[in-house]
């Protein structure tokens, strides 16, 4: 069990390092962020909050891009393809596979996350900017939110096409994002309808802000660890629950 | 006593269409047994079910009603999968991988011993003659290569049922030759083999018992011999040294004969058969080659889509 686990992990991530989009994508971010003082009009005061800003917001946008591409991706094209058959039809239960699959996507978008996240840093060291614990924190959290989306991506990927799931995970980004001013709109909307869904979104898309450290870390602010801890168990629940009931649909599933 | 495939009253109904409102039987109440040992040829034409059987064996899809078991387990169950190789129709293995690297996968999946794995690896890689090629990524096979590797991939943990869909599809005659020496070979070691395939020859060549599909239903089902002795009796016989004058005035009873060259091409009744040798060799002719009139499976198979008119995939509802 053990070794089918891991190695199904571990080939996640080698056909992810010898894919072309991810290595584009690692190869973009490193760019991006060793040009990113370069592309900011250094004006004295600010440039030390621009450079974290800047640098954290890059590596955050190429994160979700290649978080919703893997996640939606990877097992709606194992089922189109067919390569699928080869391997649940080892002595591997749908559920092993499908955490093993998820698991591989994570440990990826770790070591990428953690390549950017190096270079981040070393770019900071490079122009003498203050490093700051908020700074790890938010790239951390970060890597939370990709889970919360990479679980949803299994999620849709579980019954319908890689489209449908690339779709549907870039609207609950979206939705994640904007979730708390939707629930402020629909508290103050006078349109009954209108009300509960926009309550409705709230609860069943997951606040995504909750992971969203950046302002605090551009402006060297710390956090209480409670509320902290409090947002990783919210994030870990909630991805739970989405790879839960994608076991489940996977497992009734036919592959045909 | 549990037999390796056991499936009673199996059936199968797809639902198509963007509603899945248009519904496909695919399997009607399908029985079947595969005996320890043996290796089981399940035949028919395209559409037939050939394929949904095997992947209701393979947890791979759930049947609509009846009983699919193997070794007497249900195939949801991982117990029942260890025991089992599988090489679907038109394989699709990870081409990012190597062709080692792809075994070495499976035979971890299929839990072979992180100590036994590289030997057996490299064993099983030789055994379909990829030696050459098992450091080359996938994407770069041929489609033999690929039914090779994965041919591979299905044996690598030595199980003893193994499911074949369509071996030999795609393989050139070299190919197809190596694939049936294999398949006898893992018979020879006690593995029972259910294959599915149109290719008659490969049929006659390797199995111990058929059973034919037309539509979802069995037709026909038996040893090769109870179903090609039941079914046609005659026989081609090739004779040389021999002109048409003479062979006419022995006064053997023959249906045809043909002068073609030098040959005379004789077909006759199977009961006739001895008689005829006997006076021909007697009235100096050579008999060079004698053989069922046709191939006698090809004429069963053909009879038996006529007897079901000729359908062609499943039925729909
Ligand atoms: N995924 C599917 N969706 C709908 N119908 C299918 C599907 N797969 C197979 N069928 C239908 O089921 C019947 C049997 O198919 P199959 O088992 O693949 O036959 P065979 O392998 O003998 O060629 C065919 O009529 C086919 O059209
Ligand atoms: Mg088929």
């Amino acid at each position: 069990m053990i070794a089918a686990f891991s190695a199904l992990m571990l080939n996640g991530f080698r056909e992810a390092r010898r894919n072309r989009v991810t290595l584009a994508v690692v190869f973009f971010a490193v760019l991006l962020l060793l040009g990113s003082a370069f592309l900011t009009e250094v004006t004295v005061s600010t440039f030390d909050r621009v450079l974290v800003d800047v640098g954290l917001g890059v590596m955050s946008l190429l994160m979700v891009l290649l978080a919703i591409f893997l996640s939606s991706g990877l097992l709606g094209r194992e089922i189109e393809r067919r390569t699928i058959f080869m391997m649940v039809s080892k002595p591997v239960s749908r559920a092993t596979f499908l955490v093993a699959r998820l698991a591989g996507t994570m440990l990826t978008l770790a070591v990428v996350l953690a390549a950017m996240g190096a270079t981040f840093f070393l770019v900071l060291m490079l122009y003498g900017t203050r490093l700051h614990p908020t700074q790890f924190l938010a790239i951390g959290m970060l890597w939370m939110e990709l889970l919360l989306l990479c679980s949803i991506g299994f999620l849709i990927s579980s019954f319908s096409t890689p489209m449908i799931s690339g779709l549907v995970t870039t609207c609950v980004f979206f939705a994640g994002h904007l979730s708390p001013d939707m629930y402020w709109a629909a508290e103050r909307s006078k349109n009954l309808p209108l009300k509960y869904l926009g309550k409705a979104i709230y609860y069943v898309v997951p606040n995504l802000e909750r992971f969203n450290y950046r302002p605090r870390a551009t402006y060297f602010l710390t956090q209480p660890a409670g509320e902290v801890l409090l947002n990783i168990g919210y994030g870990l629940g909630y991805a739970i629950a989405a790879t839960a009931l994608a076991v489940i649909i996977f497992q009734r599933r036919d592959f045909k | 006593m549990t037999h390796p495939i056991e499936v009673h009253q199996l059936s199968k109904t797809y639902r198509l269409g963007f509603l899945m409102n248009r519904r496909v039987r695919a399997l009607d109440k399908l029985d079947l047994t595969v005996r320890e040992g043996e290796v089981f040829g399940l035949l028919g034409p395209n559409g037939a079910g050939k394929s949904t059987t095997i992947k209701i064996l393979l947890n791979l899809v759930r049947q609509s009603s009846g009983t699919a078991l193997v070794f007497g387990r249900e195939p949801s169950s991982a117990d029942a999968r260890r025991l089992l190789g599988y090489l679907p129709e038109n394989p699709a293995p990870y081409e990012y991988l190597t062709g080692r690297e792809f075994v070495t996968l499976a035979a971890t999946l299929g839990g072979v011993s992180s100590a036994d794995r590289p030997a057996r690896v490299s064993q099983v890689i030789e055994m379909v003659g990829m030696g050459q090629h098992a450091s080359l990524q996938i994407r770069r096979y041929s489609k033999g290569m690929l039914q090779r590797i994965c041919l591979a991939q299905a044996i690598v943990h030595r199980p003893k049922l193994l499911i074949l869909d369509e071996p030999t599809s795609g393989l050139d005659p070299v190919g197809r030759r190596q694939i049936r020496d294999l398949i006898l070979e893992e018979r020879r070691n006690g593995t029972t083999i259910l294959f599915c395939t149109h290719v008659i020859p490969d049929v006659e060549a390797v199995c111990d018992r058929i059973a034919v599909l037309v539509g979802g239903n069995r037709v026909r089902e038996g040893t090769v011999n109870e179903l090609v002795t039941s079914s046609v009796p005659l026989v081609e016989v090739t004779v040389e040294s021999l002109s048409r004058e003479k062979f006419d005035a022995l006064g053997v009873p023959f249906n045809e004969v043909h002068a073609i060259g030098e040959r005379l091409l004789v077909r006759t009744e199977d009961a006739h058969t001895q008689a005829l040798l006997q006076k021909v060799l007697a009235a100096g002719g050579r008999v060079t080659r004698l053989l069922p009139a046709r191939f006698s499976l090809e004429d069963l198979f053909i009879q038996a889509m006529n007897e079901s008119h000729h359908r062609v995939g499943g039925r729909l509802l």
